[in-house]
C-alpha cells in the first residue's frame, strides 16, 4: 500500500445538487466514513434541475454496483426501466432503420473478429443480418428482457443492458443513499465564489444568505451556468457547434401507450426529423419524450409542434424548452475545481452519454483524489484523460449526422457535408475499405458500437479482412447459423419486458 | 340380347339377376381425336375378356382441335396402365419432356415464374417451405420461391432426366409430363385399340334415335344410312356435344365471366433454340399465348377475348412473335369456358370438349379426360342403370372442373396489372367465394388450403401465389422460432445443393436420344 | 436497413405475438391441449384454469360423457408420439391395452356379430378394390367373410400382437392399432407432461371469457353446454338429438377377476340394445362399460341407476373459434358417446390449432381455415355415427324410428352409392377411410345391390386364388405373432 495522504482533504463542497450533484455525493460519501472528510453539497430548491426522462449506457450498473445500490430498488425508486439499445429510425435514410444494441456481436472464430466472419458471408452471397447475432438486439426486436446469466456458454451471458429512469427521481434516490452516509446537505442559493487572493482557489462559497461554506475541494455540478469552473475560475469553452449544430432541445412527457397494462419496449428510440431528431425513452408510468434541434432550420413552434404530432400518447406536460452550446470547458479540473455534468460540457444525448459523462468524471476524480495540496500534474493527467474521451464520443456522435443520405433537408445536407475531424475520417475510411477497426485508449465504445452504428448509417466494407477466407465456409455457416438460432431461441424464451419488471421491480 | 336385357331392367325386376347386374355389353364413342382414342384406348385394355364391344364413330371430314399438346405428370399412369412403352411412344408422338409451365408477364409485366411438376424447398422444423421462404423475403431475401426447386433450375437451363427413385435424394423432387402432338398421340392410341379389338366406323352422325320412355340414346345413323345401336355412349364430338347437348339437351354453366377468354389461334412453327423442357404461357393485352416445344416443331397459340381484340390482331400478334417461321396458316378456335350441368346423362357419358371447356393455361384438357375415363370405369354401369353412379360421376367431374376453374381464375386475378382494359378486368372481377377464401387465407398466413380431392396440390397453388407476387404476410408461428440469419444461411445451402444438382442434368436432347425417344433416330412410319 | 430486414420501431406494435394461451377447464381435453401445444409451440406460456375450484373431484367432461377408458385411433397414436410421448408411457401408466378394432354385435338383422378392425381389409387385386372383388365373388355365390382378411381382426381371434417393427417388410408391417387407456391416467400423464414442459396451473375461472384479458387466445375446454339449438344454447348452434336421441349414458370400471387378471381382449365391444348400446373398452386388469340409452326409454334394468346417468346433449356449436376463443372437445361439439370418437375430434382441434396457431391477436384468417375444416370433421364423424344409428339392422322401437328418420342429403347419399354400387364417397376431413366405413357398413348389414361392373370381368379363378394368397400370407404372419397378454406384460415390466 502506498504511504496515506499527508494532507487529506478535509471538505469537499458539492455545489449544485441534480444528477451530476448527487451522484458525485453517493460516490464520494464514501469518504465521510474515514472521519476526515466531509462532503457537503449545496442546492437550491428553487433552481430547477434539467434531467427528466434520460436514458443510460451498461457502464452505469459499474457506478450502481460501486455504491452497492440494489438494482431492482433502484428501478422501482425511480420508474426505471430495462434498456437493450437505441432504434435509430430514418437518420440514414427516411423509412429506414437500424439498432444500435449494448454487447458485443456473436463470437470471434479463430481470432477472426465476428464482423469479418459477417462480411466474409455477405461476400459469400448470403447477406445475413448482422442484428441476428447480438443478444440484446434479438431481445430487443421482440420486446423481451431478462437478465443475463454468468454462465459463458449460455447465450443470454452475451446480453448486456442499460437502464431508462426518471433523473429526478435518481438524484433523490441518491441523495438518500449519500445522507444516509454522512453527506450534508444544505439548502441554499451560490450568491458569491471567494477565491484565495494568491493562488486563486476557491476559498469558500458565499450563500445568498450570507452562510460561508469553506472546503478544499469545490465540485461545480451548477448546469449550465458553471458558476465556478468559468464564472469563477474562466476555464474557457471548446466550440463543436460546426459539428455538432443542434442548440436548443425541447422536452415534453406523455402517457405510457397501451395505458398501465400497455407494452414498455426495452430500447431508446432516435428518430431524425427535418432539423435535428426525437427522442423517446420509456418509462414505467410515462414515456420522455424530446426534440434536439439546430435553431438555424428551425423555430422553436417548429420543433415543439413537430414533437407534439409524434408522441405515442396524450402528452402529460408542457413542453420546456432548453438551449445549449455543443462543447466542452477547456479544462474541467481547474485548481482546486472540478466540473461535472453540464458545467463541464453539453454532447446531446444521442448515445445516452450526458450521465455516463459524469460517471467518468466522478471515476477519474477517484483515481486522482488530490491532497491539500493539489499536484499538478494530476489536474493535468484528469484534463487530458477527459479531453481525450469527450473527443472520442463526440466523433460517434458526428458519425451519425455525416454518415445520411437523406438530402431531404437543408440540414441534413449540411450535415453530410461537413468536414469532421481528422479522427473520425480515419476511421471511416478503415472501416470502409476492409471493415478494420482500432479501439484507442480506453475507448467507451467498443468495435461492436462503431460496427452498429456504421453499417446502420449506410458504410458496408468493400472487401473483409483476408484471415477469414482461412476460415472454412461451410463450418463458417454452420456455426453461425447455430449462433444466431441460439440468440433467437434464448429471447423467444424471455418474458416480456413489461411482465419482467412487474416481476422484479414494479414502482 | 341387348333389347331383353335393358327391358327387364328398365321393368325394374330385381331377379333379373345376372343380366341387369352385367355390365353394359356395347359402347359407342362418337368422334376421334385425343378424347375418343384415349377413351376407346382405356376401355379396350380394362374391358379386355368381357363380352362388350366398343365402337368409334369418327369421320375424317371433320377436324380435331389438338395441336400442340401439353399434359400433367398423370398422363404416365394412364399410358402405363395401357402398357405404353415411354420411348416408343415418344418417338412416335414427336413428344418431348416438360416439367412444369413458365408464366411470363402475369403478376407483372417482365416477370416470369415457372410452375414446376415438384415441390419447392423441404420443410424445415416441421413447416411447410413456402412459409419459411415467405419469412425469408419478408426478412430481405430476395430469390424467388423457385430457386429452391430442382426442376425449376432444370428447365431454365433446359436440362432433363428422369427423377431419382430413392426418395432420399433432391433428384427424387419432381415429376415430369410430356408435350406431344396431340393427333399423333391419337394416332398412337388408335392403333393401340384398333389392335385390341376396337372398330372403328368412318362416317358423320346425322340422325340420333332416343328411347321414347327412358330417354336414353339407342342408336345413331350415318351419313351413308349404317345404323349403329349401343347401350353406352361416350361422346367425344367436341364443343358441340352432339348427344350430351344437341341431343340431350343438357346445358351448360357458362363461367365466362371468370374465364372471359372465348377464341383462339393456332399455328405450329420451326423449332429454334434448345429443345426446353417446358410449356411457356406468355400474358398478352388481352389473353395470353401458349409455346409447346415439340421434337420436330413448336406449337403456338393466342387464346384471347373476342371483346378485346379482333381475330386478325390476335393472329397478327402471334404470328409477330413466333420463335421462327410459321409451318401452316393460323387456325381459329371458338369456344366458350364452363361445363356441361351434368357430364353424364341418361346412358351418354360426355368425355372431353363435349363435357366442358377450361383453357389450356395449366395443360388440364388431357387431365380432365383422363379423369372422366377413370371415374367411368370405377362407375362402370350395368344395365340397370342406377342412378347413383351417374349422380356420383357428376359429383366427382363436378368438383374438379370447379378445383380446375378455380386455380385457372387465380392466374388472371392475382396480377397488379393494370395496362389493358382485359387485365383491369379480370383484376378486378369478383372471382367465386372458394377462390376469394383461399387467395385471403394465403395472402395473410400462407395457409394453402387442402382437399382430398383436385388435381393441383399444395405445391402447385404455392407455385402460382408466389410466381404472381404473393407473399403470405404472416408466417406459422414455428418458422418463427428461426433466426433471419440461420434462415439466411440454409437458404443459401439448399439454394447451392439444387443449383448443382440441376447442373448436372444432361440437356434435354441428349437425354431424349439417351433413352432412345429422339424422333429422328429412327424413320418413323406412318408420321407425316 | 431495409436489406437487413430490420422492422420498423416507428410505432408500438398494435398486437404482440399471441403467446399467453389459458385453457378453460383442466380435463383430459385440456390437459391434451395443454401438452401438445406445449411440446410443439415451446414460445406459447399456456396457463390452465380450472372451470371451478372443485373440478379434480367432479367427472370429467371435457370431452362429454366421462368415459372411464377412452380409444386412441391409429392416426391418434402417432400424433400423441409426435409429440413425444411414448405408447410404452401410455401403456403403463394408463393401463394401457394394444386395440385392434372393435367387435359389434345386434347391429345387423341377419349374420352375428361383425368385426370393425383398423387397418386395411385385403388387398385389391388390379385395379380393383378389395371390397370390390368380396362383392363380385359374394354376387356369384361364395360366402364371403371380409374380416378373414384382415391382419387386426384375426390377431383379435388369436389373442397375438405385437406392434410391428419398423424393418418388418412382411404382411405384418401393415398391421394398424390404436391403445386403449384410462381416461383419469392419461389426464394425469399429459397434465405431468405439459407441467414438465412449462404449462403453469392457474385460478378457477367460471367464464373463459374473462379469460381474454390475460390472453390472446383461449381455449374452452369444459365440455358441452346444457343445450346447443337457439333456445338456451347459442345463436347457430345445432342440436342432433334427432338423429342421436340417446342423452344418458352410465359408465363403469370393474377390476377383472383372478390373480395376475387375464389378459385384456385386444379390441372394444359395442353392442346394441333394444332401448340404446352398451360398449366395453378393457383395461389392463379391468373392463370398462358404458351404457347408452334415452332418459325417456330406459332399458328395465337401469331404472334404479337413472340419476347416477350422466346426461348428454348431442349437437355442435355454430364455430368452434369465435374471436379470441375456441372450444374444443364436447364445448365445440358432442356426438353419440362411442370410445375413442371425442378424442379423436379433440386431438384433430389440437393439431389443426398448432398448424394454424395465429402469429399475432389478428386472427380472422386463422379462425375461419379452423373452422372451416373443423366443421369437415365434425360433418364426417356425424356421418358416420349417424349411419350407425339410423342404417342398421337393430331390434327395438327406437331403432325403428331412427331408420325412419330422414337423414341430411350428405349423409343419406353416402350410404346410397354404397348400397348402389358398393362405393364410398370420400370427403374432407374423414376420421375413417374406405376399410373404416365398408366394415362400418358389414356390421351394419348393409351390402352393395351389386358389384361394381368391372370386378365381374375377375375371373372366378383369380379371385379365389387372390383371396388364398391374402390369407395365407395373413395366417403365417399372425402364427409369428407372441400372445397380446405377453408383449404387454412385457412393455410394464
Amino acid at each position: 500500500m502506498s504511504e496515506p495522504l499527508r494532507h487529506p482533504l478535509r471538505r469537499i463542497v458539492i455545489a449544485g445538487g441534480g444528477t451530476a450533484g448527487w451522484m458525485a455525493a453517493a460516490a464520494l460519501s464514501r469518504l465521510c466514513a474515514n472521519g476526515t472528510t466531509r462532503v457537503t453539497l449545496v442546492e437550491s430548491e428553487e433552481i430547477g434541475t434539467v434531467g427528466v426522462g434520460e436514458a443510460t449506457i451498461p457502464p452505469i450498473k459499474t457506478f450502481n454496483a460501486m455504491l452497492g445500490i440494489d438494482e431492482d430498488a433502484f428501478l422501482a425508486a425511480t420508474q426505471g426501466t430495462f434498456k437493450l439499445g437505441i432504434a435509430f429510425e430514418g437518420w440514414h435514410r427516411e423509412g429506414e432503420s437500424y439498432l444500435h444494441p449494448f454487447g458485443a456481436y456473436g463470437a470471434d472464430i479463430e481470432g477472426v473478429k465476428f464482423h469479418q466472419i459477417w462480411l466474409k458471408l455477405r461476400a459469400m452471397g448470403i447477406p445475413v443480418p448482422l442484428a441476428d447475432f447480438n443478444m440484446a438486439e434479438v431481445a430487443a426486436r421482440m420486446g423481451r428482457f431478462d437478465r443475463p446469466t454468468g454462465d459463458p456458454r449460455s447465450a443470454l451471458s452475451q446480453l448486456d443492458y442499460a437502464f431508462h429512469f426518471d433523473a429526478g427521481l435518481y438524484a433523490a434516490f441518491l441523495r438518500r443513499h449519500a445522507e444516509a452516509r454522512g453527506v450534508e446537505r444544505l439548502e441554499g442559493r451560490i450568491g458569491q465564489v471567494l477565491l484565495h487572493g494568491e493562488t486563486g482557489f476557491i476559498e469558500a462559497l458565499r450563500l445568498e444568505d450570507g452562510r460561508l461554506i469553506d472546503g478544499d475541494l469545490f465540485i461545480d455540478c451548477t448546469g449550465f451556468r458553471a458558476l465556478l469552473i468559468e464564472g469563477a475560475l474562466g476555464s474557457g469553452f471548446e466550440d463543436w457547434s460546426h459539428w455538432l449544430p443542434c442548440d436548443r432541445a425541447v422536452a415534453v412527457p406523455c402517457a405510457r401507450a397501451g395505458g398501465a397494462a400497455g407494452p414498455i419496449l426495452p430500447y431508446t428510440r432516435s428518430t431524425a426529423r427535418a432539423a435535428g431528431w426525437q427522442w423517446r425513452i420509456p418509462l414505467q408510468h410515462r414515456t420522455g419524450n424530446g426534440m434536439v434541434y439546430c435553431s438555424r432550420y428551425w423555430s422553436d413552434d417548429e420543433a415543439s409542434g413537430t414533437l407534439l404530432a409524434n408522441l405515442d400518447a396524450e402528452p402529460t406536460g408542457e413542453p420546456r424548452l432548453l438551449r445549449f452550446t455543443t462543447g466542452m470547458r477547456k479544462q474541467p479540473w481547474v485548481k482546486n475545481c472540478v466540473a461535472l455534468g453540464l458545467a463541464s460540457g453539453f454532447m446531446e444525448p444521442l448515445e445516452s452519454t450526458s450521465i455516463h459523462l459524469v460517471q467518468i468524471g466522478i471515476s477519474k476524480l477517484l483515481a486522482l483524489l488530490p491532497d491539500r495540496s493539489f499536484p499538478a500534474h494530476e489536474r493535468a493527467e484528469y484534463n487530458r484523460l477527459t479531453a481525450i474521451q469527450w473527443a472520442q464520443i463526440r466523433d460517434f456522435l458526428i458519425l451519425h449526422y455525416k454518415q445520411n443520405a437523406r438530402g431531404d433537408a437543408a440540414f441534413w445536407q449540411e450535415c453530410a457535408a461537413m468536414p469532421v475531424p481528422e479522427t473520425l475520417e480515419r476511421k471511416i475510411a478503415l472501416f470502409a475499405g476492409t471493415g478494420r477497426l482500432f479501439r484507442y485508449d480506453d475507448e467507451l465504445f467498443t468495435d461492436a458500437n462503431w460496427t452498429a452504428v456504421m453499417t446502420g448509417q449506410g458504410i458496408i466494407p468493400q472487401a473483409h479482412d483476408p484471415l477469414a477466407d482461412a476460415l472454412d465456409g461451410a463450418a463458417l455457416r454452420d456455426m453461425t447459423a447455430r449462433m444466431a438460432d441460439a440468440f433467437r431461441r434464448t429471447a423467444r424464451a424471455m418474458p416480456f419486458h413489461a411482465d419482467f419488471i412487474a416481476r422484479h421491480c414494479a414502482a | 340380347m341387348a333389347n331383353s336385357a335393358l327391358a327387364a331392367a328398365e321393368g325394374g325386376h330385381p331377379g333379373a339377376g345376372e343380366g341387369a347386374q352385367a355390365p353394359v355389353g356395347s359402347v359407342v364413342i362418337v368422334g376421334g381425336g385425343t378424347a375418343g382414342w384415349m377413351t376407346a384406348a382405356a376401355l379396350a385394355n380394362r374391358l379386355a375378356g368381357l363380352p362388350v364391344t366398343i365402337t368409334l364413330v369418327e369421320s375424317d371430314e371433320i377436324g380435331t382441335v389438338g395441336v400442340g399438346e401439353a399434359t400433367v405428370p398423370h398422363i404416365r399412369f394412364f399410358n402405363a396402365r395401357l402398357g405404353i412403352d415411354e420411348a416408343d411412344f415418344m418417338r412416335r408422338t414427336n413428344a418431348t419432356f416438360k416439367l412444369g409451365i413458365e408464366f411470363v408477364n402475369w403478376g407483372r409485366k417482365g416477370d416470369s415464374y415457372i410452375h414446376p411438376f415438384g415441390a419447392h424447398g423441404e420443410p424445415i422444423e416441421g413447416v411447410a417451405f413456402h412459409h419459411i421462404w415467405a419469412r425469408y423475403r419478408r426478412a430481405g431475401g430476395t430469390e424467388p420461391i423457385e430457386a429452391f426447386s430442382l426442376p425449376v433450375l432444370a428447365a431454365r437451363e433446359n436440362r432433363f432426366a428422369h427423377p431419382a427413385p430413392d426418395p432420399a435424394s433432391l433428384l427424387s423432387t419432381y415429376s415430369y409430363a410430356y408435350q406431344f402432338d396431340a393427333a399423333l398421340y391419337a394416332a398412337y392410341l388408335r392403333s393401340y385399340a384398333e389392335k385390341r379389338g376396337v372398330r372403328r366406323i368412318e362416317g358423320r352422325v346425322i340422325a340420333v334415335d332416343q328411347d321414347g320412355e327412358s330417354g336414353q340414346v339407342r342408336r345413331l345413323t350415318l351419313d351413308d344410312g349404317r345404323e349403329i345401336g349401343g347401350e353406352l355412349f361416350v361422346d367425344c364430338s367436341g364443343f358441340r356435344g352432339l348427344l350430351i347437348e344437341q341431343t340431350l339437351k343438357t346445358g351448360y354453366a357458362d363461367w365466362s365471366h371468370w374465364l372471359p377468354c372465348n377464341r383462339a389461334v393456332a399455328v405450329p412453327c420451326a423449332s429454334a433454340g434448345p429443345l426446353s423442357p417446358y410449356t411457356r404461357a406468355t400474358a398478352l393485352d388481352a389473353g395470353w399465348q401458349w409455346r409447346i416445344p415439340l421434337q420436330h416443331r413448336t406449337g403456338n397459340g393466342h387464346v384471347y377475348c373476342s371483346s378485346y381484340i379482333s381475330d386478325e390482331a390476335a393472329a397478327e400478334t402471334l404470328l409477330a412473335r413466333l420463335d421462327g417461321a410459321p409451318q401452316a396458316e393460323p387456325r381459329f378456335l371458338r369456344f366458350l369456358t364452363g361445363k356441361r350441368h351434368r357430364q353424364w346423362n341418361r346412358n351418354v357419358v360426355a368425355i372431353g370438349l363435349s363435357a366442358g371447356f377450361l383453357e389450356p393455361l395449366e395443360s388440364t384438357s388431357i387431365h380432365l379426360i383422363q379423369l372422366g375415363i377413370g371415374f367411368l370405369m370405377d362407375l362402370f354401369p350395368t344395365r340397370e342403370w342406377d342412378p347413383m353412379l351417374a349422380r356420383e360421376y357428376n359429383r366427382l367431374m363436378d368438383l374438379e372442373y370447379e378445383r380446375v376453374r378455380d386455380f385457372l381464375i387465380l392466374h388472371y386475378h392475382a396480377t397488379e396489372r393494370a395496362d389493358t382494359p382485359f387485365w383491369n378486368y379480370v383484376r378486378t372481377m369478383r372471382v367465386p367465394d372458394s377462390l376469394a377464401e383461399r387467395m385471403t387465407a394465403f395472402r395473410e398466413r400462407g395457409i394453402v388450403v387442402n382437399y382430398r380431392d383436385g388435381m393441383f396440390l399444395d405445391a402447385s397453388w404455392v407455385a402460382v401465389y408466389a410466381g404472381q407476387g404473393i407473399v403470405p404476410r404472416r408466417s406459422d408461428p414455428r418458422a418463427e422460432g428461426l433466426s433471419d440469419a440461420g434462415l439466411f444461411i440454409k437458404l443459401a445451402s439448399l439454394r447451392e445443393d439444387y443449383a448443382r444438382m440441376a447442373g448436372e442434368l444432361p440437356q434435354q436432347a441428349r437425354f431424349l436420344e439417351m433413352i432412345g425417344a429422339r424422333m429422328d433416330m429412327r424413320a418413323p412410319e406412318g408420321v407425316a | 436497413m431495409a436489406a437487413f430486414g430490420s422492422g420498423a420501431f416507428g410505432a408500438l406494435p398494435r398486437s404482440g405475438p399471441a403467446e399467453r394461451v389459458a385453457i378453460s377447464g383442466g380435463g383430459l381435453c385440456g390437459w391434451l391441449a395443454a401438452c401438445l401445444l406445449a411440446r410443439h409451440l415451446p414460445h406459447l406460456r399456456i396457463v390452465v384454469h380450472p372451470a371451478s375450484a372443485d373440478e379434480e373431484t367432479r367427472p370429467d367432461r371435457s370431452l362429454g360423457v366421462p368415459l372411464a377408458a377412452e380409444v386412441l385411433l391409429p392416426g391418434d397414436l402417432e400424433h400423441i408420439a409426435a409429440a413425444g410421448l411414448r405408447g410404452g408411457d401410455l401403456i403403463r401408466h394408463c393401463r394401457g391395452s394394444f386395440m385392434l378394432g372393435t367387435a359389434l354385435t345386434g347391429w345387423r338383422a341377419a349374420g352375428g356379430p361383425a368385426f370393425v378392425p383398423f387397418g386395411e381389409i385385403g388387398a385389391p387385386l388390379g385395379p380393383v378394390p378389395f371390397h370390390q372383388i368380396v362383392a363380385a365373388a359374394r354376387a356369384r355365390g361364395h360366402d364371403v367373410n371380409m374380416a378373414n382378411y384382415a391382419l387386426g381382426a384375426l390377431c383379435a381371434q388369436t389373442g397375438r400382437f405385437a406392434p410391428p417393427r419398423s424393418d418388418d417388410a412382411s404382411v405384418l408391417s401393415t398391421l394398424s392399432f390404436g391403445l386403449a387407456v384410462e381416461s383419469d391416467a392419461l389426464r394425469r400423464l399429459l397434465r405431468d407432461d405439459a407441467l414438465a414442459h412449462g404449462v403453469q396451473h392457474g385460478e378457477a375461472v367460471a367464464d373463459p371469457a374473462s379469460l381474454c384479458a390475460a390472453a390472446d387466445l383461449v381455449i374452452d375446454a369444459r365440455g358441452a353446454p346444457e343445450a346447443w339449438s337457439e333456445n338456451g344454447g347459442e345463436q347457430g348452434g345445432e342440436d342432433w338429438s334427432a338423429l342421436m336421441p340417446f342423452d344418458r349414458a352410465l359408465v363403469a370400471k370393474r377390476a377383472e377377476p383372478g390373480t395376475p387378471p387375464p389378459p385384456p381382449p385386444p379390441y372394444a365391444h359395442l353392442s346394441a340394445l333394444a332401448e340404446g348400446w352398451q360398449g366395453f373398452v378393457p383395461l389392463a386388469g379391468a373392463m370398462t362399460e358404458t351404457l347408452v340409452f334415452a332418459a325417456a326409454a330406459p332399458p328395465a334394468e337401469v331404472t334404479g341407476a337413472l340419476p347416477e346417468a350422466h346426461r348428454l346433449a348431442p349437437g355442435r356449436s355454430a364455430a368452434a373459434w369465435q374471436g379470441a376463443i375456441v372450444r374444443m372437445g364436447a364445448a365445440a361439439q358432442q356426438h353419440d358417446p362411442v370410445a375413442g370418437l371425442q378424442l379423436h375430434l379433440a386431438l384433430a382441434d389440437v393439431v389443426r390449432l398448432i398448424a394454424l396457431f395465429p402469429a399475432n391477436a389478428d386472427c380472422a384468417v386463422e379462425a375461419a381455415e379452423y373452422n372451416r375444416q373443423w366443421r369437415e370433421r365434425s360433418d364426417c364423424a356425424f356421418d358416420y355415427t349417424v349411419l350407425r344409428l339410423a342404417r342398421n339392422g337393430a331390434k327395438g322401437a327406437v331403432w325403428d324410428r331412427l331408420r325412419a328418420a330422414a337423414l341430411p342429403h350428405r349423409t343419406a347419399y353416402r350410404h346410397d352409392l354404397y348400397a348402389a354400387n358398393g362405393r364410398i364417397a370420400l370427403h374432407d376431413g374423414e376420421v375413417f377411410e374406405t376399410p373404416g366405413w365398408v366394415m362400418q357398413f358389414e356390421a351394419l348389414g348393409i351390402r352393395p345391390r351389386r358389384p361394381d361392373a368391372l370386378a365381374m370381368t375377375v375371373p372366378d379363378m383369380a379371385i379365389t386364388a387372390h383371396f388364398e394368397a391374402i390369407r395365407k400370407a395373413m395366417l403365417a404372419g399372425v402364427a409369428k405373432l407372441p400372445p397380446h397378454g405377453a408383449v404387454l406384460a412385457e412393455v410394464c415390466a
